[in-house]
């Protein structure tokens, strides 16, 4: 999640409820595994918000002005720190099938081939 | 047949004793009291012929018997299996159990040199400083490398990225240098490498470990009454190339933007005056 050397994912919110049964993991995560996950990465703004009666996510706030939102209701604290890894790992792009998996602006070197060559 | 069924039970768990580590002595003991008499009745015969066979073939033939002695000792393994090679399967299963959990310490607990090895290995690549303010985003070479990671072969240049398969052992804005190098190229030279170029290197951060778009597996069998639908991300990692070393690298045409300028600022002090 850097590109050129600069990350991508500015922010994480981790939305929460301290009532409901789905954010139980949510709640573990954040008393076990978020203060390690705010040291692995010291430039990003880890938030955490209290919504009252919601399920718990994850919002991921990235450079390129793209949100993603992760739903973690219901998941193992582990699953959480999966997730939240996940979203800093990955840049803010649009997840589309690949068109290929080599991405270049100058395909040839010594000159495109044509039928007219001659070594 | 009943007689010919109490031999069968008889031979078997003579073998079970003589296989079984830990013997429950106890009902062994108590059925072997009650076998003899029933083999003094018996054929000979019939005895003579199975004995020297193997107890697995012996065992096989009459599966239903087997469950008494060795279910005792162990939870049932709940399949029909023989006493013999229940036995096997249980021993082999204790020593894989006990190799799996070592195993397990062994993966879980991995060195930094396993890591490395392994990576060089498969991924064919050597983990190198994480990124600082270093200017390694050079701009553009023309020059190429066919550089191998896992089974993928790429055709790659400076500046280009690259998705390959999940790298472990890295994390985001890591300096990578591949070293599986197979070709190398510029306007100039070709070297080829046979199959590897020992003193190439090519070096790559990476940029991002993100799942690829969800890919619907779908199953159908028509008129079976047969479908399946699954889903699957593939987890990729993209590598973003910043230099080829191994080759000589053309010179960049500095000059030609000087000249430029140079007539430019001719022209424009000539228009001024």
């Amino acid at each position: 999640m850097a590109l050129r050397g600069v990350w991508q994912l500015n922010k994480l919110i981790v939305s929460y409820c301290d009532w409901g049964g789905s954010s139980r993991g949510v709640r573990a995560f954040m008393e076990s595994h978020l203060p390690a996950f705010k040291e692995i990465s010291p430039q990003l703004e880890v938030v955490s918000e209290l919504n009252r009666g919601q399920h718990p996510y994850l919002k991921g706030l990235y450079r390129n002005k793209n949100e993603r939102v992760v739903s973690v209701k219901n998941m193992t604290p582990e699953d959480i720190l999966l997730c939240a890894t996940r979203l800093r790992n990955s840049l803010g792009r649009k997840v589309v099938k690949l068109k290929t998996r080599h991405v270049t602006k100058h395909p040839s070197v010594q000159g495109t081939w044509t039928t007219e060559l001659k070594m | 047949m009943a007689n010919r069924r109490c031999i069968q039970t008889l031979i078997s768990r003579c073998f079970c004793i003589s296989h079984s580590p830990n013997p429950s002595p106890h009902p062994i003991l108590k059925t072997l009291t009650i076998a003899p008499h029933f083999l003094l009745q018996t054929e000979y015969s019939t005895v003579q012929s199975l004995t020297p066979t193997d107890p697995g073939k012996i065992c096989s033939a009459f599966p239903s018997f087997s469950r008494h002695l060795c279910s005792d000792n162990r939870t049932s393994m709940g399949s029909i299996d023989n006493d013999g090679d229940e036995e096997e399967e249980e021993e082999e299963d204790d020593d894989d159990d006990e190799s799996e959990d070592e195993e397990r310490v062994h993966l879980s607990g991995k060195s930094d040199e396993q890591k490395a090895e392994e990576a060089a290995e498969i991924g064919y690549k050597v983990i190198g400083l994480l990124e600082e303010s270093d200017r390694v985003f050079k701009p553009y070479e023309p020059v190429f490398a066919v550089v191998q990671v896992g089974s993928h072969q790429f055709k790659v240049s400076n500046g280009d990225s690259i998705f390959v398969e999940k790298l472990k052992y890295c994390d985001v804005n890591d300096k990578l240098i591949l070293n599986r190098v197979l070709m190398l190229g510029s306007t100039a030279q070709t070297i080829i490498g046979r199959p590897v170029l020992p003193d190439a290197a090519v070096h790559a951060v990476v940029e991002e470990h993100a799942l690829d778009a969800k890919v619907i597996i779908f199953k159908k069998k028509r008129r079976k009454n047969y479908r399946r639908t699954k889903g699957h991300r593939q987890e990729l990692t993209k590598l973003r190339i910043t230099d080829i070393q191994g080759i000589a690298k053309p010179e960049p045409i500095p000059s030609m933007k000087t000249e430029k300028r140079a007539t430019k600022k001719v022209e424009k002090t000539a228009v001024s005056a």
